[in-house]
């Protein structure tokens, strides 16, 4: 690794008029970045991936424990980064479940997975829950980057209302609660998300807003004068990074600009808002694109994304499903039905396999995006059909900067709260609370070691 | 804690045993017979000090008791095991029962069992009101009064702790954390009470005989040959737990638990929380009948609750139905 005399801030930011951009590791920021607090020089990324109405466990579980081989079928599209993922048997959401309090599990899962606390049944103001695994690891990072955390969502975010059974429409749409009351709405509008990462830091006057948007100039040109100082001062290596950098920023402002501009012709039936790309798989690749680009810049460390609300109606006409999701969950039974909630659930995982590749392909210092991440992809629902809460699906990429030996499937026992393995991960980002939601203690296994 | 329900559910039990002896065994079958009567339900069951069989046995038995699909692996949790160390040989007493391929079971590995420390919490969770009924050694519950908000949860739902002492060594440990932490009243059930209540064996032969294949009439033979009676131990402090109001034992003034130099336990009246239960020679064969009456019952298989197209009318709903079978 070239190491530039230049010690360079890992803070830097490339600004123009209205318009700041981060930059992505470089080796001139090298000797600043190793004098910081994260620990092997290298930070560590956190993130959640939730899947709604549950899973075709069928097709889901290995049969064994050990190492992963042929995975099953649902989990197939995973093959190519099989040997850096972990699926995790066995562990359970307690508070999901209706104990004494009766129906409403979609009103409950998500927020019992992500917080491990008990819903308080209300469809008024008065929401109360827990802060969340996210939140709590965002609070350890939280002064060393832009954002102290990403809340990405792929469906309209609704607020209030009665979603299940007397339960807010807030503990379905937020996977993210910085307290107990306070939950942090996902953001799925895809321009809305790019300019909270790489808009300025200081409010833009409305006019000059409008007009940007309106010549739809690129952040890229706003920030040209920088970038050519900058450029100056870096040696071959970081030159060449820089100009990848630049151009996959580039690149996801075309195809935001470019999902705007589909989005006038998006079936008015799909729901979605302004600026979607219409086909859920380009939306899906978008957002996660900008997750990874946040990631590099080291905008951010921790990020949610919600596939979908818990209790998602979404139709997958890309993949010839008409029905909506949460209905085909409730099969009884019904091969066909059953056939298309795999299918969908496949798909999700097809898509999440390319997030993973691309992970991986970023290169960080002598190591890649993924080795340096810890990403839950899981359910706070096992069974959609009877909604289960426990052996919940779950899996766990990346290598978490070293710690974690993944390429296995490793079974717990049952009652196992998810809670310890988002213990673990945020023991990891450098903090370690007292109790985590309903956590019993570190979860065992992610390491040989 | 929100539970608009409160009250209303069954008294859940809570049952920490090594399940070691038959006096376990039995207890198991006294409160699925608590259960089949809705006197009370089983919350959970967590076992330490004990192999692999004995967590298949107790999940075979719960099967036996409750036979048909586990209700959606949501409000049944499978039995809690001890299993973050060696595990120990399995007893011939539950070696001979789960080799019997007779008997359904959901247990085929440790991945299979439950996490004790989650197990017990959760059994209470469940329920509105719960007892717990320690026989292992405390290690499992005392590291549950570590765990976020479970002192505040034992201190609402928890009726009573009721402490079997057969004479077996304690986690020393462990055992002071719970008798120093546990937010409710604690009951002691000393060996005496037990030895007071010798089991009949020979109404294992007798009463347990309505079918070819009973795991709790097996566990009884293949832990000692021949028809023996056996000291009550968890059976006392099972029936007090559910029964705690029907007078079968008097209670001694308060008093505390303290540990021998060999981790036995002994209880002592004086400074303290603890009371004692205190055998009542006029209820010996009345406590025995029903010992006998109630884990011998075959179980009750409850049907779906009916709704009555004029339900909600001024008549009432109908009451579950219950159905022996072979009745």
């Amino acid at each position: 690794m070239i190491i530039s005399q230049k010690k360079l801030s890992r803070r830097t930011l490339l600004r123009g008029i209205g318009a700041a951009l981060s930059l992505p590791f470089l080796d001139a920021m090298t000797p600043a970045f190793a004098g910081s607090t994260v620990p092997g020089g290298k930070p560590i990324r956190a993130a959640w991936f939730y899947v709604p109405n549950g899973i075709d466990m069928r097709h889901w579980t290995p049969g064994d424990e050990g190492p992963l081989g042929q995975m099953p079928s649902i989990l197939a599209p995973l093959q190519p980064v099989k040997d850096d993922l972990m699926v995790l048997s066995n562990l359970t959401a307690n508070w999901g479940r209706p104990l004494l309090v009766g129906a409403g599990d979609h009103g409950r899962a998500l927020g019992a997975y992500m917080t491990g606390m008990q819903v308080y049944r209300t469809a008024g103001a008065d929401l109360r829950l827990g802060v969340s695994a996210d939140q709590v690891a965002a609070s350890a990072v939280a002064q060393h980057t832009k954002l102290p955390s990403l809340e990405i969502g792929l469906e309209e975010t609704r607020q209030a209302g009665n979603c299940d059974n007397g339960y807010s429409c807030a503990y379905a749409y937020n996977m993210a609660w910085r307290t107990e009351s306070q939950p942090l709405p996902p953001i799925s509008d895809p321009r809305q998300l790019f300019e909270r990462l790489f808009g300025t830091d200081v409010a833009e006057p409305p006019a000059l807003h409008a007009r940007r948007l309106a010549m739809r100039a690129s952040i890229l040109d706003q920030v040209s004068g920088d970038t050519k100082k900058l450029e100056t001062t870096l040696g071959n290596s970081d030159r060449r990074k820089l100009d990848e950098y630049l151009s996959s920023v580039r690149e996801i402002e075309q195809q935001v600009q470019r999902a705007e501009k589909d989005g006038l012709i998006i079936d008015p039936g799909m729901d979605k808002p302004y600026g979607v790309p219409p086909e859920f798989p380009d939306y899906f690749r978008l957002m996660t694109d900008i997750m990874i680009a946040a990631f590099k810049t080291d905008s951010t460390r921790v990020a949610t994304l919600m596939i979908g609300r818990e209790g998602s109606t979404r139709a997958y006409p890309e993949i010839g499903i008409a029905d909506g999701h949460h209905p085909l969950t409730h099969h009884m039974g019904n091969l066909e039905m059953l056939e298309k909630v795999s299918q969908i659930n496949s798909l999700h995982l097809r898509l999440f396999s390319e997030f993973l590749v691309k992970l991986k392909a970023t290169k960080e210092g002598d190591s890649n995006l993924l080795d340096q991440s810890m990403i839950v992809y899981g359910s706070g629902i096992s069974d959609g059909n009877v909604h289960t809460h426990d052996q919940l699906p779950t899996i766990l990429a990346g290598r978490g900067g070293g710690f974690i030996n993944p390429g296995r499937h490793v079974i717990y026992q049952r009652e196992t709260p998810i809670c310890n393995l988002f213990a673990t991960m945020v023991e990891q980002m450098g903090v370690r609370p007292e109790h985590l939601g309903d956590s019993t203690g570190r979860l065992q296994g992610l390491s040989l070691s | 804690m929100q539970s608009p329900f409160e009250g209303k559910q069954p008294l859940g039990v809570v049952y920490n045993t090594s399940m070691d002896r038959p006096d376990a065994a039995l207890a198991l079958a006294l409160l699925y017979g608590f259960q089949g009567k809705r006197e009370s339900r089983i919350g959970s069951i967590s076992i330490n000090g004990a192999g692999l069989g004995a967590a298949i046995f107790c999940d075979l038995v719960q099967r036996f008791y409750t036979p048909g699909p586990l209700r959606n692996g949501n409000q049944v949790l499978m039995p809690g095991l001890a299993a973050d160390g060696p595990l120990p040989a399995d007893l011939a007493m539950v070696q001979a029962v789960i080799s019997r391929t007779e008997y359904v079971r959901s247990i085929k590995r440790v991945g299979d069992t439950s996490l004790p420390e989650a197990v017990i919490r959760n059994g209470v969770i469940f329920n509105a009101e719960a007892v717990m009924i320690l026989s292992a050694r405390a290690t499992y519950l005392a590291k549950t009064l570590d765990l976020d908000g479970v002192k505040e949860l034992y201190k609402d739902r928890v009726k009573m702790l009721v402490i079997v002492d057969s004479g077996n060594p304690q986690d020393a440990p462990a055992m002071r954390k719970v008798l120093a932490e546990f937010p409710s009243p604690v009951i002691f059930c000393g060996r005496e009470i037990g030895e007071s209540l010798p089991f009949p064996g020979a109404a294992i032969d007798k009463d347990f005989a309505w079918t070819p294949a009973h795991p709790i009439a097996d566990a009884y033979h293949a832990f000692r040959s021949g028809t023996y009676d056996f000291p009550s131990y968890d059976l006392a402090a099972a029936l007090y737990a559910v029964h705690s109001d029907k007078n079968f034992f008097q209670l001694s003034e308060p008093g505390a638990i303290a540990l021998n130099d060999d981790a036995t336990m002994k209880f002592a009246p004086g400074p303290g929380k603890v009371r004692s239960l205190i055998p009542d020679p006029t209820r010996k064969q009345d406590i025995l009948q029903l010992f006998v009456e109630v884990s011998s019952a075959k179980p009750v298989i409850p049907t779906p609750r009916v709704r009555r197209p004029d339900a909600g009318k001024a008549s009432p709903a109908p009451a579950a139905i219950t159905k022996k079978p072979g009745s």
